[in-house]
């Protein structure tokens, strides 16, 4: 592939000093996108002219003496953000001319700092699920191994060499799941880390803004730019409010990693030895290893998928046809919300709307609501009490090879994919899944959990960790220059 | 048998803030629909709920001024259902946990005897928009200026007894609110509004009866007809000894008579649980206590400061603080005339009648206070009578022109002239000698006609009593 493929970092450098124009940059950059798009089905839509205009400010500022920290850099969004320029599908149909007129606070603020828009990505209906199965327009396929699913179209466009950072969201483990799948790294901040003004969420709890790239390099410095306080998202006030107790790392052997003895849930003893092996190649890096117990795994799972169903059943209320999106003209009101809402959900965001509603009423809130809240705060309690013991801690990212694209999944089976990335979720920490090895021809991620708001931390550690894993692995695009 | 009537009252009050409770729109009345909303309150995908500090201020000091017990951490719930003008598709309201409860107001009862109404809960909420029906009923379209505008509800338990009960108990709770300057509670406008659940029981009972709430009333009278109506209604079902079907009706003010709305099997199931986007809300027993250190001047200690501070009749202080534009108004006027008790007698009388048919409150009403002390000093320089002055003060009420404005435009000035009325008085003693006479031979009677006649000659512009001085001067 040509210069796209290489880091954000070293593109915005380029750009910076005048060796490379952006808008030469992101005319290729798009060419490759359309090429590749007709190949996986990564983009809703792609921003074209939109992005070229960037691309020329960009240049003129950079003209100016102006330095930019992602100058040129290309990036591509998620459906589910707002951005006005392109339309936000949300994964429906009812929703394929709807154009917000506000932006997303992540998708300013890297403009802002000279990343340019390639397109929007592949989405689950109204964002809920990890497999692009529940899309109108089908499955992002793995550019590793097309006949599988992506699992994230972020993630598939930084694997197939489209773009340097992905703007992504993760509630239950989509971001990270996807990173793993393709061979990124996928990274989840801490909550109320970054703000989610502009983010069209299903679950207020869960649902999170994070970042992949193709180099680990460049999330500390996209972090930078995307993290803060926003008035507009008030859970970003504990960002001000809570102090990292690590900063920065200068030596991995000043560091513990935890990781379980146990792994339940795995699909086969390949996954565990996985696992094992990375754990012994960081270990090999000086980090002190200590093992933890996390008991509550199972229950966690579970009382994620209540929590979420029922916030999800709640907030994707307001899509019922009658102030934006398209309305089914009817005899009623009530047929008229039938037939909309029908026509508007489908796949996983159908289940949680038909679910959560049973989970918060009057048969439902005692039984499955409030015990689920009393795990939650037992899972926090658990994970807390294991990073006493260490600095970071290390988990499977997945259970299994990424799904078939021509699979029909059992909802049920996929609710038992988010078993190690539910954790994470449901206690705010950030979270980074990095490549690890391959197998059955696709990639495989683990995940380092860091302690809440300790992100820069995770992040230098991170980067000092991945090229040992890399050792054993193919080079992710054939040298990338 | 004799029935125990049993009534407790839901009141929502819209709270007097810059802006609605989780976005920054204007929280005020547009002629205009859908001028006052953005993309939060339309319920737009993206946009979180932002905290209206100012309006968790408003409902603390409307919990505190209800004397209830307040709550340093509590929250915001959710409460689902569709209807087209609820933007979000569920209401964002204190469910589980209000800001304030178990608190209570003092009221009288029938006999006037002080009656203390439990108040259970006091709660923050948002508003919803409104629907706007075509005239032929054909097609409806929604306004959400007001959606968003924050609420508190006050519930009390089911203290009340009749239905005057109610309406003073609802007297109180508006006056306590606009003293406390949490809300101007103008039913007719919307800004309170008020749901009613009642039940009769067999006297002595301690069970409650099955209950119906009513809704739709406009006004305190018609929450105070419909419940009449209601209990009514109710006795005669068991008095014939069938049961009362709980369900929910709704008030017609044109044929004074409730409809049904929905029966109980029809009863939804809201949800409710807490807004994963929104933070507790966390207060200090520091602030708790700020706040009651600084809660407004209520009806009780006006009307005693304006007992001592003005040397008014305890009689008259209580009338003049019944609502605080009033009080306002008389204080008002107090900045620019000397005459406490006068002035009061004007308030209470004259303007309170004039307010009272036009059905606004004193703050807005075009009759300034500026306008009644000038129409008092007029009074007191003898350029009016007392009885021109009441003309006059309609006339302004109405047509919004100064009283002097008036007096000058019409030439009513009073004639106080000795000259001029010199010369009259000089006319009639002319022109009607047998009174002379009668005067002179002891008939004192004789002297009104005389005065008479020269109010009679100067169309009633006379000063009365000037005419009587002169009168009795020139006859001497």
């Amino acid at each position: 592939m040509d210069s796209t493929t290489i880091s954000a970092g070293r593109l915005a450098d380029q750009v910076n000093k005048g060796e490379l124009k952006a808008r030469e940059l992101i005319e290729k950059v798009l060419q490759n996108a359309e090429e590749q798009d007709s190949r996986l089905n990564i983009f809703c839509s792609t921003a074209g002219e939109v992005a070229l205009d960037q691309a020329s400010a960009v240049d003129k500022k950079i003209e100016a003496g102006i330095c930019l920290p992602l100058a040129g850099v290309p990036f591509t969004i998620k459906d589910d953000f707002i951005y006005k320029a392109l339309p936000t599908t949300l994964g429906s149909l009812m929703f394929k001319s709807f154009y917000p007129p506000y932006n997303a606070a992540a998708v300013e603020k890297l403009i802002a700092a000279g990343a340019v828009v390639v397109g929007k990505t592949n989405i689950d209906n109204m964002g809920v699920g990890a497999t692009t199965l529940d899309s109108p327009q089908g499955p992002t396929l793995n550019p590793r191994e097309p006949g599988r699913i992506a699992g994230s179209a972020g993630a598939a466009a930084l694997a197939a060499g489209i773009c340097s950072l992905a703007l992504e969201s993760d509630s239950g483990g989509a971001l990270r799941q996807g990173a793993s799948h393709c061979g990124v790294f996928g990274f989840l901040p801490s909550a109320g880390l970054v703000s989610r003004h502009g983010l069209a969420l299903h679950s207020g709890s869960f649902c999170r803004v994070g970042l992949s790239a193709a180099y680990p390099e460049d999330l500390p410095v996209a972090l930078n730019v995307i993290s803060g306080y926003d008035p507009r998202d008030p859970a970003t006030a504990a960002c001000r409010e809570v102090k990292a107790r690590r900063e920065k790392l200068d030596d991995l052997s000043n560091i513990a990693v935890g990781y379980l003895e146990t792994l339940p849930g795995l699909a086969s003893g390949l996954h565990r030895n996985l696992y094992q092996d990375t754990l012994d190649k960081i270990a090999a890096l000086g980090v002190k290893k200590v093992e933890v117990r996390l008991t509550h795994l199972s229950e966690a799972l579970r009382a994620y998928q209540v929590i979420a169903a029922a916030e999800a059943s709640s907030t994707l209320l307001r899509y019922d046809g009658i102030r934006y999106g398209e309305a089914i003209e009817a005899d009623n009101l009530e047929m008229l919300y039938c037939k909309t809402r029908k026509a508007t959900f489908n796949g996983e965001a159908l289940n949680r709307s038909i679910f959560g509603t049973y989970f918060l009423s009057k048969g439902g809130y005692d039984r499955y609501y409030r015990q689920a809240l009393k795990v939650w705060t037992l899972v926090r309690l658990e994970l807390e009490a294991a990073f006493d013991q260490c600095d970071l801690l290390l988990l499977p990212a997945v259970r299994t090879e990424p799904l078939p694209v021509s699979g029909e999944p059992d909802f049920i089976d996929l609710y038992e994919d988010n078993l190690y990335t539910v954790p994470a979720s449901m206690t705010g920490n950030p979270a980074l899944c990095l490549p690890a090895g391959e197998l059955g021809g696709a990639p495989v991620g683990v995940q380092l959990v860091g302690r809440l708001f300790e992100d820069a931390f995770l992040l230098s550690a991170a980067v000092k960790i991945a090229p040992a894993l890399a050792s054993a692995q193919q080079e992710l695009d054939g040298g990338g220059n | 048998m004799e029935y125990e009537t049993v009534i407790g009252l839901e009141v929502h009050v819209e709270l007097l803030t810059e802006s609605k409770l989780f976005c920054s729109c204007p929280n005020r009345f547009a002629a205009d629909p859908n001028v006052n909303t953005c993309p939060g309150c339309l319920g737009f995908p993206g946009i979180l709920p932002q905290l209206n500090g100012a309006a968790v201020k408003k409902a603390l000091t409307a919990a505190l001024a209800l004397n209830c017990e307040i709550a340093l951490y509590s929250y915001f719930d959710r409460k689902n259902y569709f209807y087209p003008d609820l933007s979000k598709g569920y209401q964002i309201s204190q469910f589980h946990v209000p800001i304030g409860s178990n608190g209570y107001l003092d009221s009288e009862d029938d006999q006037g005897q002080l009656k203390r109404v439990r108040i259970g809960r006091v709660h923050m909420e948002e508003d919803a928009g409104k629907l706007v029906h075509s005239p032929a009923g054909d097609t409806s379209l929604v306004d959400y200026n007001r959606a968003g505008v924050p609420l508190i509800e006050v519930v009390t338990e089911p203290d009340l007894r009749s239905s005057g009960e109610a309406r003073r108990y609802l007297e109180k709770l508006k006056s306590i609110l606009q003293y406390a300057r949490v809300s101007d509670c103008k039913m007719e406008e919307g800004s309170l509004r008020c749901d009613a659940n009642i039940s009769l029981r067999p006297a002595g009972s301690n069970t409650l009866g099955s209950k119906t709430e009513l809704k739709n009333m406009n006004s305190f009278k018609a929450v105070e007809k419909s419940l009449e109506h209601e209990i009514k209604r109710q006795r005669v079902i068991l008095k014939s000894g069938k049961e009362v079907i709980s369900q929910t009706l709704r008030w017609e003010e044109n044929s004074q008579e409730t409809i049904v709305m929905r029966g109980k099997l029809q009863a939804h199931d809201y949800r409710c649980f807490v807004d994963p986007e929104l933070a507790p809300i966390q207060l200090t027993a520091e602030e708790v206590e700020e706040a009651r250190q600084n809660l407004p001047e209520m009806a009780e200690e006006r009307a005693a400061r304006f007992v001592k501070a003005y040397n008014l009749p305890e009689y008259d202080a209580a009338i003049l603080t019944v609502s605080r534009s009033l009080a306002d108004y008389f204080e008002a006027c107090m900045a620019d005339y000397d005459n406490p008790k006068t002035a009061g007698n004007w308030i209470m009388g004259e303007l309170t009648a004039k307010l009272n048919s036009a059905g606004i409150e004193a703050d807005c009403c075009s009759f300034t206070p500026l306008f009644m002390t000038e129409l008092l000093k007029m009074i007191d320089e003898g350029l009016i009578s007392g009885k021109l002055a009441k003309e006059i003060l309609d006339q302004s009420f109405t047509g919004g022109k100064s009283p002097r404005q008036i007096v000058k435009e019409e030439n009513l000035t009073q004639i106080s002239d000795h000259g001029e009325l010199e010369k009259i008085i000089r006319q009639m003693i002319e022109d009607h000698p047998d009174s002379v006479e009668n005067y002179r031979g002891g008939k004192t009677k004789a002297l009104g006609f005389l005065v008479g006649q020269v109010m009679k000659e100067t169309k009633g512009k006379a000063n009365p009593q000037l005419v009587n001085e002169l009168l009795l001067k020139a006859l001497k």
